[in-house]
């Protein structure tokens, strides 16, 4: 068995690597972790006054800084009933530009570029690349500037507070703002057009849901009050839950999301795809010069949906000047004297949907919840390096360039792993490796078995057939697929317990080879997807999915009639053999 | 080609990634930086790293896990200086707040509930001094950008780096700011480091300290004069708690002795 790691996985903002294993013609196991230890934000703000909070919870992640503070800012006024003057919404959202500005130009030139054009890094790159790599530095810069001249820092800056700013920007560093911002508009173009002229791969591709902030008005933007999804759903601030249903799982730090029990994608990609028709101006014109169907499949044009929206950012910001400059009488704070609520805020932080939620009773802080855009895109990462990793093995490419492509992949997500992580790990399984996790999962709990197939079909029987002879050892709890697909009480009533479906899966492999699999995998590859499948999987909570498997064995002929092949056989009277020991033991 | 140039390593372990984000901050010198030493770990900005012997590395963010603690040896074998970046290297950082280690484990669960991690096992957050020889330091929530150069080319140029002994309102006053402790705001400069360029009260907002503890600082002194202005017990600890980590336990044990 492979197993392919980038782990650390450099160039990604934080720390955190994604591990695939490959046992013979399949990925066997792919797992998007975070090395980084639990440093506990929610409850270090408890008990704490609502601006203590304010200040500490932005320090979550360095690299969103202004997300977190305009995110945290928009919960705990809306717990406090705080309604800011025009001038503050606007400067807020200035700043929030430069953030984008600066986390979109560091991605994309420094982070992603080199591997497109074949470097380590992007100094190395800059031999070649020389004034792309300087005039990218100078935009950053500029991002930073507006951070630090309205924020009072590059990171964490301390300047905004509830109610506005502690003080706000002069009308001559604004308007330094926007004639720098018109300066750079050649440069952004060409960003614009290198990265969305690209040479990026075809796989991975697959459909995922994109999820961003609606900012209403029928524009584009980077906060609201609804999150809006490429389905057409819309869900109310407060009712975050029904979009990230967050849970853990045991190798991140991170914690994860998922909707209705599929995963979704927020991000720059999200939002072109959810409101890039809203794009006016420049960024109007160039959506609809570039975007096309590979953007609604294709992970890596993260990083073109990341230029498309530089240029929005720097078509904004003169506008927004123009608007801050005619509010000259607004105070730079307004009082507030509520000391409960609760309030959520919904932000878009470059790397997409950022929600914070803050409950307050007596004047302090009772409960915070803080759900990252790294935290749910992380099934995503997996997925499409599950996607990506099994059709380059299927086209005979070797552990290299496998690894190199999950690299690409996770780095468009832009992870930024100290919201809650370096990365690629490719290894080979050993050998009989369905022996050891078999008996793993059937350690912690005791198993329900389903056999699948068509007895009618030569060796496609042999899960059946497998199930049948599992019953008549013992009185485990083993189900044929036809016993149970009117059945949802099964569910219900074993939760907590794991799902083994046994089948012949067809993975091109020598007659007989077993394989188990995650199911969430195997309802990743198309080639594997047996029609009764999506049935259960819909029949499943997500918890239960985490908790399903698939034990494979290859088979030689599903031709219509026929007997089982005889190796086929004999890995039954095998997989027999390794269960019934593995249920003596526990 | 590299030869007589310090070899530097930049490692991070937990916080924010803030401090080595800072160092990419620093646009305008930042080739200068890669040029003048042979950068041969930094995660962050490149992925052809090399883990030898180092002549300095920098480390940001507190140790966490068991998995740190060893990375974290393995850096100081390598390295003829170490240096601390950031408050949660120097300090613990805000992680640090749960200095109880039942109160930690409680607060643990509460976020992760009963899950095994599987990669790592976790730990309360300490600084990295509590695990081994530190010979600099260099303190921020995240680390200054004024501060981090100076101190940079003194350590490539072969000079001890310079200290910095003085409080927040040393800068304060030479920024002409008007006392906010007189005006009755918790404002934490006394106790604090300075190289933030006293940004907060510039501002016209009070320090909250996030530079961590400078040394000598009278802490005494602060908590009997909030208690003055009518700041109560409990709001005062907190704030005096929030950045400074593992380093004013002291302090507040001998203080808790003191007030009950």
């Amino acid at each position: 068995m492979t197993k392919i790691s980038v782990n650390p996985l450099a160039r990604v903002e934080g720390n955190g690597g994604i591990s695939v294993t490959i046992d013979g013609k399949a990925v066997t196991d792919v797992k998007f972790t975070v090395n980084e230890g639990p440093r506990l934000i929610e409850r270090l703000t408890v008990g704490r006054t609502p601006e203590e909070d304010v200040s500490m919870s932005p320090r979550i992640c360095a690299i969103c800084s202004i997300s977190h503070k305009n995110a945290v800012l928009r919960a705990m006024e809306n717990a406090l009933s705080v309604e800011v003057p025009a001038k503050v919404a606007l400067i807020r959202e200035l700043m929030h530009m430069g953030e984008m500005i600066e986390s979109h130009s560091l991605h994309v030139y420094y982070l992603a570029l080199p591997d497109y054009v074949g470097f380590p890094n992007a100094i190395a790159m800059a031999s070649k690349y020389d004034f792309e790599v300087k005039i990218a530095l100078e935009m950053k810069h500029f991002g930073n500037h507006i951070m630090k001249v309205i924020g009072g820092r590059y990171i964490h800056g301390e300047n905004p507070v509830i109610g506005g700013f502690g003080k706000f920007p002069t009308e001559q560093e604004l308007f330094w703002m926007k004639s720098r911002a018109i300066q750079f508009m050649p440069f952004v173009f060409k960003t614009l057009n290198l990265f969305c002229e690209l040479d990026y791969p075809n796989c991975p591709e697959d459909d995922t849901v994109y999820a961003c902030c609606d900012p209403g008005d029928d524009t584009y933007g980077f906060w609201g009050d609804e999150i809006l999804l490429s389905t057409g759903e819309r869900i109310f601030r407060d009712d975050y839950k029904k979009l990230t249903n967050e849970f853990i799982v045991s190798h991140s730090y991170a914690k994860r999301s998922r909707f209705n029990g599929k995963p979704y994608s927020v991000g720059a990609l999200a939002r072109v795809n959810v409101m890039g028709d809203r794009l006016k101006n420049e960024s109007g014109k160039m959506y609809k010069k570039y975007f096309n169907d590979r953007w609604k499949t294709n992970p890596l044009f993260h990083n073109a949906a990341q230029a498309l929206e530089i240029l929005y950012c720097f078509e904004r910001i003169p506008e927004l000047v123009d608007d801050i400059v005619q509010y000259s009488e607004d105070p730079a704070i307004v009082p507030y004297t509520k000391k409960e609520g609760t309030g959520t805020g919904l932000v878009e932080a470059p790397r997409g949907l950022l929600i914070h939620h803050h409950e307050i009773k007596d004047g302090l802080v009772h409960h915070v919840d803080i759900v990252t855009p790294t935290a749910q895109n992380a099934e995503d990462i997996e997925r499409y390096c599950y996607i990506a990793a099994q059709k380059l093995l299927d086209s005979g490419k070797e552990e290299d360039q496998i690894r190199d492509r999950l690299e690409l992949v996770v780095r468009a997500f832009d992870p930024c792993i100290s919201c809650s992580a370096h990365m690629a790990d490719v290894k080979k399984a050993p050998p009989d490796d369905w022996k050891n996790k078999i008996n793993k999962i059937m350690k912690k709990n005791s198993p329900v078995f389903i056999g699948v197939g068509r007895p009618d079909r030569s060796d496609d029987g042999v899960g059946i057939q497998l199930a049948l002879e599992l019953r008549k050892h013992r009185g485990y709890d083993v189900f044929l697929e036809s016993e149970i697909e009117e059945d949802e009480t099964l569910w219900e009533d074993n939760s907590d317990r794991p799902l083994i479906f046994l089948d012949a899966v067809d993975f091109q492999e020598e007659t007989g080879k077993v394989t188990l699999l995650a199911m969430n995998h195997v309802l990743n590859n198309v080639a594997l997807s047996h029609k009764f499948l999506p049935i259960v999987s819909g029949l499943m909570n997500y918890k239960q999915l985490k908790n399903a498997y698939m034990l494979g064995i290859q088979p030689q002929s599903i031709a219509n009639g026929g007997e089982i092949n005889d190796s086929v056989k004999k890995a039954m009277d095998d997989v027999l053999a390794e269960l019934l020991d593995a249920m003596d033991l526990n | 080609m590299n030869n007589n140039k310090p070899k530097i390593g930049i490692y991070e372990l937990t916080g924010c990634a803030g401090d080595a984000l800072l160092i990419l901050d620093c646009e305008e010198e930042l080739l200068d930086i890669f040029q003048a030493a042979d950068i041969q770990s930094f995660l962050m900005a490149k992925s052809d790293n090399i883990d030898g012997e180092l002549d300095v590395a920098l480390v940001e963010g507190s140790v966490t896990t068991e998995k740190e603690i060893e990375e974290l040896k393995d850096i100081r074998q390598r390295a003829k200086i170490v240096v601390a970046i950031g408050l949660c290297a120097t300090a613990g950082g805000l992680q640090a707040r749960f200095t109880d280690p039942q109160e930690w484990e409680k607060n643990l669960e509460k976020v992760y509930g009963d899950v095994e991690m599987i990669h790592t096992k976790a730990l309360q957050s300490k600084p990295i001094d509590n695990y081994i020889d530190v010979d600099f330091y260099l303190p921020g929530c995240p680390i200054g950008k004024e501060q981090f150069l100076n101190f940079f080319t003194r350590l490539v140029g072969g000079s001890p780096p310079e200290k910095y002994p003085n409080p927040v309102c040393v800068t304060c006053k030479y920024n002409e700011n008007s006392c906010l402790l007189k005006q009755g705001l918790p404002c934490l400069g006394p106790l604090t480091a300075d190289g933030c360029g006293s940004v907060c009260i510039n501002h016209n907002l009070p320090c909250l300290g996030c530079w961590g503890p400078v040394e000598g600082a009278n802490l005494t002194s602060e908590f009997y004069l909030l208690k003055e202005k009518g700041f109560d017990t409990e709001y005062i600890k907190k704030i005096m708690a929030n950045y400074s980590g593992t380093k004013n336990k002291t302090f507040f044990d001998q203080l808790e002795k003191e007030i009950s």
